[in-house]
């Protein structure tokens, strides 16, 4: 639920709470000040009554008198208090029945006890009540309406820097060179987002890069030694009187170093490309360089035996021909090796994707795993970093590559 | 062919100078950018090996100074910085090549022979070993007065073979030399096996003779 729908929520249940509240005690108070009113205006005509009573030694008529009906009762009670109370009150003796305020007391005339009640009609003030009762609706609508007004103003502008460092967040990404861009605000607690938000994305930032420069470094500092190896093997293999055994450990020593060092070049080469570090854009013919690859490779496919054929259309592109050159060399890689012997490799190249597909056992792989680092087959002897790869310099260039499986055919895709 | 090594790390630099000595090349070693300018200011060099992080400076630095006093040795950088900018500079100082660490041996000798050959090309530019001569402008190549045809990479090997002569060349260098090091090694090796065994033929034919050794699965000989 969104803030703004959540908070005006929460106003509207408190707002329509407290007025129906308010409604309430406004209702008893007034009652309760025209039952005041209408007591007194009761005991007034009490006493006039009592008045007369005295003077003339008699009971009035009961009469309506300004709308007072009054009524005697002869009791033999001897005690009475007088009592306040409502009661029904039949306007003009009629039928229609009104909201009436009576009281009940005791007179006595020449030794007889009477009861006397005297009733009055709450009409009138009824009326003020329906009225107060009406303001107050009124005015809570009015009151909801404004309410929503402002909720409305508060979360377009006052919450307007929070959406922005919201968008600035989802946009924020660890590799970008740019920082985060924040709009200044005179409120305190956006103020202080702002300032935890830059403080983060700087830290997280220089974090990455450290590591970055770490990765590069020690990638660096490890070739010397590998250079030192592989100049210390070559000068060992010239050692004729070295025995087989030791010529086959030696073997194994050069494929190991071999991988270490490819390993590295490779770190170091995503390191460059996650850096945005290779820009030497040129126009290239894809198709060409597709042509000189197979031709480079060509011994290499035809010992495996493998069937290769392609479909190319010409297609030009501007990207650096360096990371170019690797991605067609990673995907042609990847196909030759994971091929059966006798297997097939067909190379698709259109004006908006470049495809290859090769043979291969028939399970697929999963697609999203295999772009990263280190995942590779359980037979693979690879650094597991050559689709890695592949799959940053195609983000560097804005393509997608997907894999999938066609058939019986590993397909691998470069939409453009 | 006289030979400069410029390299600080020990181990390195020694066993280049090994190599590079028992192949024949009069070499001299240094490990910092001072004692190879003051070497260059005395001797005269065919070819100068060149490391780019030198402990007091950067190999830029020499060939620059190269380039002030008219010197027109050729040179091979030899860095672990594989970057393109670095290439790119190297080369626009005037260097001959650049070759990324880690290394082989063998791969350093063909390039150095290579850079060799090209400073020489205006006096010879045939290249004989034994009963066989390679026309380096034509590609040509003639064993025991037979013409034989080769294949791009067959007169590559053929030369890489030359340049290495009497030494065991690993199958990774082989590999490395044939598509370079951005192809996985194993599935190549085959490959290798048929690939020599067709200049062993052609070669046989021709000179009556083989060139070729196998060593104990590690490599091939050339002698």
């Amino acid at each position: 639920m969104k803030l703004a729908a959540q908070y005006n929520r929460a106003t509207l249940i408190i707002t329509l709470v407290v007025l129906v509240l308010a409604g309430l005690v406004y209702y008893t108070a007034i009652n309760y000040i025209v039952n005041k009113q209408l007591d007194r205006d009761l005991t007034e005509e009490l006493t006039e009554i009592r008045d007369y009573v005295s003077t003339n030694q008699q009971l009035p008529k009961p009469l309506d008198f300004e709308g007072d009906q009054t009524t005697f009762t002869r009791t033999h009670e001897t005690e009475l208090e007088t009592t306040f109370f409502d009661l029904p009150y039949h306007k003009n003796r009629g039928n229609k029945i009104e909201q009436g305020r009576a009281v009940r007391s005791m007179i006595i005339l020449k030794g007889n006890n009477y009861v006397i009640t005297v009733a009055q009609s709450k009409e009138a003030s009824e009326n003020l009540t329906q009225l107060i009762i009406g303001i107050t609706v009124l005015l809570t609508a009015i009151l909801l309406v404004i309410l929503s007004l402002t909720n409305h103003y508060i979360f377009s502008g006052i919450w307007k820097p929070f959406y922005h460092i919201l968008l600035q967040l989802k946009a924020f990404n660890v590799a970008d060179k740019g920082n985060i861009n924040l709009n200044a605000t005179a409120i305190d607690e956006f103020k202080e987002l702002n300032e935890a938000v830059t403080v983060m994305a700087s830290r997280v930032k220089s974090d990455y890069q450290n590591l970055k420069t770490f990765t590069e470094n020690a990638s660096h500092e490890m070739l010397t030694p590998i250079a030192v190896i592989t100049s210390k093997l070559d000068t060992l293999i010239q050692d004729e009187i070295l025995k087989a055994e030791q010529f086959a450990q030696i073997n194994d020593i050069y494929t190991a170093t071999n991988k270490l060092s490819r390993l590295n070049q490779s770190l170091l080469l995503l390191v460059k490309i996650d850096n945005d570090l290779i820009q030497d854009d040129t126009t290239i013919n894809l198709k060409d360089l597709i042509l000189e690859k197979e031709h480079q490779l060509q011994e290499l496919v035809q010992s495996k035996h493998i069937e290769l054929t392609h479909q190319l259309e010409d297609k030009g592109i501007t990207a650096s021909k360096y990371l170019i050159e690797i991605l067609i060399n990673n995907l042609f890689n990847n196909a030759i090796k994971h091929n059966l012997v006798g297997g097939k490799l067909h190379v698709t190249l259109t004006q908006t994707a470049l495809t290859f597909q090769n043979s291969g056992d028939g399970e697929g792989l999963n697609g999203d795993e295999i772009f990263e680092r280190f995942k590779k087959g359980a037979h693979s002897d690879g650094t597991g970093l050559g689709l890695t790869i592949a799959k940053n310099i195609c983000t560097q260039y804005g393509y997608s590559l997907i894999y999938f499986l066609d058939g019986q055919y590993h397909t691998f895709k470069i939409v453009f | 062919m006289k030979l400069l090594i410029i390299e600080d790390e020990q181990g390195l630099r020694e066993s280049i100078e090994k190599y590079f000595t028992e192949a024949g090349v009069l070499c001299e070693s240094c490990s910092t950018l001072s004692a190879a300018i003051a070497k260059i200011a005395m001797y005269q060099y065919d070819c100068i090996l060149l490391d780019i992080g030198l402990p007091d400076g950067e190999g830029f630095t020499l060939l620059e100074h190269l380039k002030s006093t008219g010197k027109n040795e050729g040179v091979l950088i030899i860095s672990a910085r594989n970057s393109l900018d670095n290439k790119v500079k190297g080369l626009n100082l005037g260097a001959d090549d650049y070759l990324i660490k880690p290394f082989h041996l063998a791969e350093l000798k063909a390039r150095t022979d290579a850079i060799y050959r090209r400073k020489a090309f205006n006096t010879n530019n045939l290249l004989n070993y034994d009963l066989i001569s390679i026309d380096l402008l034509a590609r040509e190549v003639t064993v025991n007065t037979t013409n034989i045809t080769l294949t791009r990479k067959e007169y590559d090997m053929l030369l890489y073979f030359i340049a290495n002569k009497g030494k065991v060349i690993s199958k990774n260098a082989i590999a490395e030399h044939l598509w370079g090091d951005e192809i996985d090694l194993v599935d190549s090796f085959d490959f290798i096996y048929t690939h020599i065994k067709n200049i062993r033929k052609k070669l046989m034919e021709a000179a009556q003779k083989d060139y070729i050794k196998a060593v104990y699965g590690v490599g091939y000989k050339f002698a």
